[in-house]
């Protein structure tokens, strides 16, 4: 475990991916102290292009883009990261369970999942945002955890598996440990890289899926992230009329942020390799 | 044969999921049920096709079950009712117009996705920590984190609004007739240029990496020591030993990444309104067109079945441990 981790923080490219993360957590938290102007407060002309008063322009209401960028990152990283926590924790809970208790319960913890997995997920979030009509960043992280956990539980389960018929999973059965200390002192534990992954990815696709829905109009108008700023720009043709700095900052966060938790799933995939690499290949045979 | 039918009842069951889920969401909603579906069908329909309408989404007298029946009856017969903002067209009819020019995008993009990103994920390999590879694989990897969305917008302002090397939008030039004449065609993919290429950017990284990882592990097998001593030629340890096998995963993976690209088509359709699914999809969002998109989520999960299905008859070909179990 521990070495895990050296071995992660010597790597660099988990250390620019961990930075450009934790420049973003900085501005989430702190953003408001630093942004130049509030979220939806006019400071100039409709489209003024960027100058040194406006580092990345205005917008159609005359808005500042960069305050607006900085202003939505709470919100946008908010729904990531509790719908991030949300996916990981039920695709664990069903994954170890499954995989651990096995019989009737698998079978049928399998099905839910593999249905999760097979039922494709814009869709199915596109109809039920519709239905729910403006959805809050909170609504939308449910919806999106919701419709995700598929993939976390399959590859937790095919690892839980291949973990509960070790030795020392026996030897803590015959110790009559119970069910639950099992499951979340013996196995766990074993489990934090895949975990790891899990959040991760998870992170970046609720990011990801949040500017998606709101970009689509989905979302709540009036509430500032990078998706209803990219929403925004397309109901009032920014590209078309050449405002290209009214897209380009969102844009340029979701890539950045994206980016960096790459670097670092990248980098854990070097450190932890070669088991789960080998793992993985063997997943996707079983999936078939 | 018995792994084919538990694929089948088990897409049969997934297919009748989404069923429910379209059945029971709008009885879920707070409020009347019929009033929230077809409220803007009441102002647009005729009263006696509106009736017709709520029966084909079971709202007609009795318990649950029976309205439960009554729906599954549409679904399995494939009627999806009436669109409310294509009026008068039916669903079925709405979205087979559309069908064709979603599945020029996802197959297109994804066969020269699959071909280029496999072809340089066997170089990366093949290379393994030399210059392609370490610059290759992450940037693949981080290109694959660009969201189909930011992709689209860039492209759509650099090489059609700023540069005008390829048209905004629409899936022909507005003066052409429809029909086989090269100068439709030739415009039917200039206007498709520029989706293919979004969507084949969004795929390259996945395909590319599965292809270097699988032909990693299997570069340390023992049968392609074998190949080399035996003085075989590089191409061919390459190709017909190692890459052979590696495609294994890709193409079982493939499926699994379909309902993907099918998200990601929708997005860019709608940036560069293409008339395809996607675009569909957002007409019916904005106009609150509830028999339109509920249809839409069960021509995907059909999709995204069928898709499956060829891929587990691929499997099956591809691999005898399956047809013995």
């Amino acid at each position: 475990m521990r070495a895990f981790f050296t071995s992660l923080l010597a790597n660099r490219k988990a250390s620019i991916g961990a930075g450009i993360v934790a420049f973003f957590l900085a501005l989430a938290v702190f953003g408001p102290l630093v942004a130049p102007a509030g979220p939806n407060q006019r400071v100039g002309r409709s489209h003024e292009a960027p100058s040194a008063a406006h580092l990345m322009g205005t917008t159609r209401m005359g808005r500042d883009v960069l305050a607006q960028t900085i202003h939505g990152t709470r919100t946008s990283l908010l729904v990531g990261l509790s719908a991030g926590l949300m996916i990981t924790a039920i695709g664990t809970a069903v994954g170890v369970t499954a995989g651990y208790i096995g019989g009737r319960l698998d079978e049928a913890l399998n099905l839910i999942t593999n249905v999760v997995l097979v039922i494709p997920n814009l869709p199915l979030m596109l109809v039920l945002a519709a239905f729910i009509g403006a959805a809050s960043p909170a609504t939308i992280a449910l919806i999106i955890a919701g419709t995700a956990w598929g993939w976390g539980a399959r590859v937790t389960r095919a690892q839980t598996q291949s973990l509960r018929s070790r030795d020392y999973i026996h030897a803590a059965e015959l110790l009559g440990e119970p069910t639950w200390r099992i499951l979340a002192c013996e196995l766990l534990p074993n489990l934090v890289s895949i975990l790891g992954f899990n959040f991760i990815g998870s992170v970046l696709y609720a990011v990801v899926t949040e500017a998606t829905l709101e970009f689509l109009g989905l979302g709540d108008a009036l509430k500032v992230s990078w998706g209803t700023m990219l929403y925004n720009a397309q109901t009032t043709s920014a590209l078309q009329v050449g405002a290209w700095w009214e897209v380009a900052c969102p844009c340029l966060a979701l890539v950045l942020f994206g980016s960096g938790l790459s670097l670092i799933n990248f980098a854990m995939d070097e450190v932890a390799n070669p088991r789960l690499r080998t793992l993985r290949l063997k997943l996707k045979r079983v999936a078939a | 044969m018995s792994f084919l039918l538990r694929r089948a009842g088990f897409y049969v069951v997934a297919f009748v999921v989404a069923a429910i889920f379209n059945f029971l969401l709008p009885r879920l909603m707070p409020g009347n049920p019929v009033d929230i579906m077809f409220a803007q069908a009441g102002t647009v329909l005729p009263p006696e096709s509106l009736e017709a309408l709520k029966a084909t989404f079971g709202f007609v007298d009795g318990p649950w079950p029976v309205q439960f029946g009554r729906y599954l009856a549409s679904v399995f017969t494939f009627d999806l009712g009436l669109s409310v903002r294509f009026h008068p067209l039916t669903v079925n009819a709405v979205l087979m117009q559309a069908l064709p020019w979603t599945l020029l995008l996802v197959l297109t993009s994804s066969l020269i996705a699959f071909l280029l990103g496999s072809a340089l994920g066997i170089r990366a390999a093949w290379r393994r920590g030399g210059a392609f590879d370490s610059f290759g694989a992450p940037a693949a990897l981080m290109i694959q984190a660009v969201p189909p969305l930011v992709t689209s917008l860039v492209a759509l302002f650099v090489l059609s609004i700023r540069l005008k090397w390829l048209p905004t939008g629409y899936a022909w030039a507005p003066e052409l007739d429809p029909g086989f004449t090269p100068a439709f065609i030739g415009s039917v993919l200039v206007h498709a240029a520029l989706p293919i290429l979004t969507l084949v950017v969004a795929q390259i990284g996945g395909y590319l990496v599965t292809m270097r990882n699988s032909m990693i592990n299997l570069l340390g097998e023992d049968y392609i020591t074998l190949a080399t001593a035996k003085g075989l030629s590089d191409g061919r340890v390459r190709y017909a030993y190692a890459a052979r096998n590696a495609l294994l995963p890709t193409v079982t993976s493939f499926a699994m990444t379909l309902g993907a690209t099918f998200g990601g088509a929708l997005i860019t359709e709608i940036v560069f309104n293409y008339p395809g699914l996607g675009y569909t999809l957002y007409q019916g969002i904005t106009a609150r067109d509830y028999p339109l998109i509920q249809g839409q989520l069960m021509l995907m999960t059909l999709a995204m079945l069928t898709a499956n299905f060829a891929a587990d008859l691929l499997c099956l070909a591809l691999d005898p441990r399956l047809r013995r179990a």
